[in-house]
């Protein structure tokens, strides 16, 4: 017995070893310039600030600082991040829209939105999230000189890549995520991506879209602790009109991203009734 | 700012209600708010898993039957992150759990409060003393 513990305690090093070792390869970008994924340790003994983070009670906060660069003065966006580009739980939220924006909604869509059931939601079912809903599980951006990854906890533990100065395919095939290719503009990190399958909901009402969904992302990291995101939605299929979400991330400088599988043990799934609807009922 | 204030209405609005914090479903959706459980009993088993953990524990009524109820938490991730161990709870533990009920009634619900005999408390989210 104690063998075979030790045999899986010599294992799970192992794999922190070699996860240790790949992270440091796809961070080198990051960490020639001041590591905001982890601060530098304070000279003067100080103890870092701490907060509640979304869902996470007492987290190292990121001290006040200015926004990041790398040495070739790109903005570096690299570190474990929290938050997402609108509101998760109703997209048309107004408080989650550019001022002045609305969700004007095809007449199939709004049927489809009346119809749906809460126990149908994609993520409910521990697939993708798509673009833009996020989740209360923090996700981590890191950044190499061709890709930019985000690397996400949950909801499902999953990733995107995407094609620093790429080309989209003339007929992507339709993905969760679809095709993204990226650029700078300034400070702000500009996210292309079209390609969608018409899976995923926006949101828990259950907004829908079709394949011809194009999605326009805009990153700004503010200051050292925050980014600023903003999401275009273009998709003729399922809106009258483009809209654009706003939201923002704040950086968990005191955490890595932990495992999360959620079709581990989902015993929720048959016990969810009812239309579709937020965490709260709203 | 917009995005965090609407993830605290929205967590508030769940807190109020009894109803477990935001998660990869709705929470109205599958527990009632209306729907107030307050057991007390032996810890048989822990899942310690994802989306959710869970518990089970033996409840006995007055007359001595004995009923297996399963506890819902929140993730490992989340818990971890707020103080919990995965042996904060385990099996033989003897603890009360205020939280709410499932919608379909079956004894299943979302654990709100877990409180030791020592007066030392879990809930959904978060252990009594941040991590360590």
């Amino acid at each position: 017995m104690k063998a075979r513990r030790s045999d899986q305690v010599s294992k799970r090093i192992a794999m922190g070893i070699v996860s240790g070792a790949l992270l440091a390869i796809f961070s080198l970008p990051a960490q020639q310039a001041s590591a905001p994924g982890q601060p530098a340790p304070s000279t003067n003994d100080s103890k870092p600030k701490t907060g509640n983070i979304g869902l996470y009670r007492n987290q190292q906060l990121a001290p006040d600082g200015p926004a990041a660069k790398l040495a070739d003065g790109t903005p570096d966006l690299s570190g474990v991040w929290l938050g997402s580009g609108g509101s998760d739980a109703d997209i048309s939220n107004p408080k989650a829209l550019k001022p002045g924006e609305q969700v004007v909604m095809l007449p199939w869509a709004e049927e489809v939105v009346k119809n749906r059931l809460s126990k149908q939601d994609p993520e409910a079912n521990c697939l993708p999230a798509g673009i833009p809903r996020g989740s209360p599980y923090p996700w981590r951006i890191v950044q190499t000189p061709t890709h930019y990854f985000i690397l996400f906890e949950g909801n499902i533990h999953s990733y995107r890549q995407i094609f620093m100065n790429g080309k989209h395919p003339d007929d992507p095939d339709p993905t969760w995520y679809g095709h993204s290719i990226g650029r700078w503009d300034g400070n702000t990190l500009v996210v292309d991506t079209v390609g969608f399958n018409d899976k995923f909901w926006f949101d828990y009402k259950g907004h829908p879209h079709t394949e011809k969904l194009h999605t326009i992302e805009r990153y700004t990291r503010t200051d050292l602790g925050h980014m600023s995101i903003e999401v275009t939605i273009d998709d003729p299929g399922t809106y009258a009109k483009p809209f654009t979400t706003v939201g923002r991330a704040t950086l968990m400088p005191g955490t890595e991203l932990l495992e999360y599988i959620c079709q581990e043990n989902n015993q929720d799934l048959p016990k969810l009734q009812g239309p579709a609807r937020g965490p709260g009922g709203q | 700012m917009k995005l965090a204030f609407s993830r605290a209405i929205a967590c508030a609005i769940c807190l109020a209600w009894g109803l477990p914090a935001p998660a990869h479903h709705s929470g109205a959706a599958e527990f009632d708010s209306s729907k107030k459980i307050d057991l007390t009993g032996v810890v048989t088993n822990v899942e310690w898993t994802n989306p959710h953990a869970h518990f089970y524990m033996d409840v006995k009524d007055s007359i001595g039957n004995v009923a297996n109820w399963n506890l819902e938490l929140a993730s490992p991730n989340v818990l971890i992150r707020n103080g919990w161990k995965r042996n904060s709870i385990k099996p033989g533990d003897l603890v009360s759990v205020t939280g709410v009920r499932a919608k379909d009634s079956s004894n299943y619900a979302s654990a709100g409060v877990i409180t030791f005999p020592d007066g030392h408390r879990l809930t959904f989210l978060s252990a009594d003393e941040p991590a360590k």
